[in-house]
């Protein structure tokens, strides 16, 4: 027996499709965006230029400064990461708004409770299934992907001539590249802890539309904290909740630029401003900053409000 | 002491209405309860309180333990069904019983393969793929598998038809229930599950209007078709309820002893139905 277990398994058995299919899916498409666009320069070459650019093309690789290739492929890895940390966090905010809201809906919250599950453990399990169950799945996902992608590319040198050990998977910097979409998960989890706290006491608490209130209350609590500060003080300049909001969302859906500062400039995500192993450090740097506590304490607070909730609200 | 439920003076308020008012009532272990009564009359806020799905006022154990602050400890001895339909659609049977498995020290998962065996259910069906009456035997199979000392059915065949209904009690009974479990049903359809009743309990606006076991309703409740010429007679004894059926009168009497009754025509026992009636609208009359 062993309920954590079982509980977490259930949350992968009921999202199976988004938690596992959606990172498997987009390297799929990576793959075929590849095969697609070799095929189309193929054409076009065969066409224009009778094949021979593709030939002279093949000819110079062997020049090819590695230096070059390397931060081509880090360029690559990294931007692709990134994506993968936007879309875990779009997956994460809809499971953790349906995730105490959804058994509530169709009745099977009667079920669940007939077991001897404490609200403590279904919540946490919730918790824990966004912290690290699907990070996991979908580092392991992006994994697999760039290793089809760098499969096909191999083939498509082959084909070519070229010899792909050489040229392609020595200059591939996989512990760097890969090492840091794991800390950017961590620093996704760090810095999204108050957006999740947040989606699971809306999703215990909604009687009707949890998204609803997961969104428009802090956007109606900036509009008060807005206009108190412009009627009241006279600041029509400040924006501090929205900030705050934004600023965490930011961090939250590209994590890469988490260590990047506190101002809104700084967070859009260059791969080619910095090496991996530069953004390692600039994120574990930004984990370091107070403001993690006070999202880590507002996180705290709202999963006990959640468990509360979900102790005596059992329909919709 | 072999109380299994005990309440004293539970009371629920939500926001003025008063669910339920001083509910006093102890079930020992053994028994087969019936709750009966009208839509709104409390029996599901008292099965909620009962089940630790919802916070009361008063004083109210199950099993020695307080329902509402240790659910999760209760639900090792106790297991309910609320309702047919309340399986999760997106689960398969496997996925379901494995999951129990884990969670529930008392489940015996081969006992519930065993269940579904004489079933058509599928080890690879999903929930949504089942008709009402499959998800019901599904229910009941997981049920009967776990070793409780008391068993909740709150409507636990609404919306099924007649054969699954007549299955349902036939396997409970028979499969599972034994003088160590207890089991407390509500249901609207009583003429099914009165004969296999040890105790019933009315329950009316939020209080408890009748708690007796079947023998002292049929010692103490009289049915007698009365003919035209004993009417009068018969209506001095101050019947609880009249109809009038082929020129007969069916009258029900509430009375000590069964002589008196006797000369006025032929006794029967009272259906728990008609009881349930007569008492709802003596209730009104007062």
């Amino acid at each position: 027996m062993n309920t954590f277990k079982a509980l977490l398994q259930r949350e992968y058995w009921e999202h199976r499709g988004a938690f596992l299919k959606t990172p498997l899916i987009m390297g799929s498409l990576m793959s075929i965006f590849l095969i697609l666009f070799y095929l189309t320069v193929e054409q076009f070459d065969l066409r224009v230029g009778g094949g021979q650019y593709i030939e002279l093309g093949s000819a110079t690789m062997d020049d090819l400064d590695s230096s070059g290739i390397q931060s081509a492929i880090d360029i690559f890895m990294l931007f692709t990461g990134s994506i993968y940390h936007f879309v875990l966090f779009i997956i994460l905010f809809f499971f953790m708004l349906g995730s105490l809201y959804d058994d509530r809906k169709d009745g099977s919250i009667l079920f669940w409770k007939s077991l001897p599950v404490s609200d403590t453990q279904t919540v946490l399990s919730k918790f824990v299934t966004a912290l690290v169950v699907v990070p996991v799945i979908f580092a392991l996902g992006l994994m697999v992907s760039h290793l089809v992608f760098f499969l096909v590319t191999s083939l498509i040198l082959l084909i070519n001539g070229i010899n792909p050990f050489t040229l392609l998977w020595s200059n591939i910097n996989f512990i760097n590249n890969w090492g840091a979409f794991l800390v950017g998960c961590l620093a996704q989890a760090a810095w999204a802890l108050p957006i999740y706290g947040w989606l699971l006491f809306s999703s215990a608490y909604s009687k009707r539309r949890p998204f609803l209130m997961a969104v428009f209350l802090p956007l109606i609590v900036g509009f008060g904290w807005y206009f108190y500060n412009a009627i009241v003080n006279l600041e029509v300049l400040k924006v501090g909740v929205f900030k705050t909001i934004g600023i965490v969302m930011a961090k939250a859906t590209t994590p890469f630029t988490s260590g990047m500062g506190f101002d809104l400039e700084s967070v859009d995500f260059d791969p080619t401003k910095q090496t991996s192993g530069e953004l390692i450090r600039s994120m574990l740097n930004g984990l370091t900053n107070p403001s993690i506590y006070y999202g880590l304490i507002f996180a705290a607070v709202t999963i006990a409000l959640a468990i509360y909730v979900r102790r005596f609200r059992n329909t919709t | 002491m072999s109380h299994i439920l005990t309440a004293q003076n539970v009371n629920k308020k939500y926001g003025k209405f008063q669910a339920l008012k001083d509910v006093n009532i102890n079930i020992s272990k053994g028994k087969i309860v019936g709750l009966i009564g009208p839509n709104g009359a409390g029996k599901t806020t008292l099965l909620k309180s009962v089940l630790g799905l919802d916070s009361c006022e008063g004083e109210l154990k199950v099993l020695g333990i307080d329902p509402f602050k240790r659910r999760a400890d209760l639900m090792k001895e106790i297991c309910f069904i609320a309702d047919v339909a309340v399986l999760p659609k997106w689960i398969k049977v496997e996925q379901l019983l494995h999951f129990t498995e884990q969670s529930h020290p008392n489940f015996s998962i081969s006992q519930a393969k065993h269940f579904l065996t004489k079933t058509k259910i599928k080890m690879d069906h999903k929930v949504k793929e089942l008709s009402k009456g499959m998800t019901a035997q599904l229910h009941l199979a997981i049920v009967m598998s776990i070793d409780a000392k008391l068993l909740v059915l709150d409507e636990p065949t609404l919306g099924l038809d007649i054969l699954f209904r007549k299955q349902f009690y036939d396997n409970l009974l028979n499969d599972y229930f034994d003088n160590e479990r207890t089991i407390i049903i509500t249901t609207h359809q009583v003429e099914e599950i009165e004969h296999i009743l040890t105790d019933v309990v009315f329950i009316r606006e939020g209080e408890i209007v009748l708690d007796a076991n079947m023998d002292e309703l049929t010692n103490s409740y009289f049915e007698v078709m009365v003919n035209q010429e004993n009417y009068e007679q018969a209506m001095a004894h101050k019947p609880l309820t009249m109809r009038k059926v082929f020129g007969k009168y069916i009258m029900l009497f509430n009375s000590t002893s069964r002589d008196v009754i006797e000369t006025l025509g032929e006794v029967q026992r009272p259906s728990v139905s008609d009881l349930f009636v007569a008492l709802m609208q003596e209730e009104d009359q007062a």
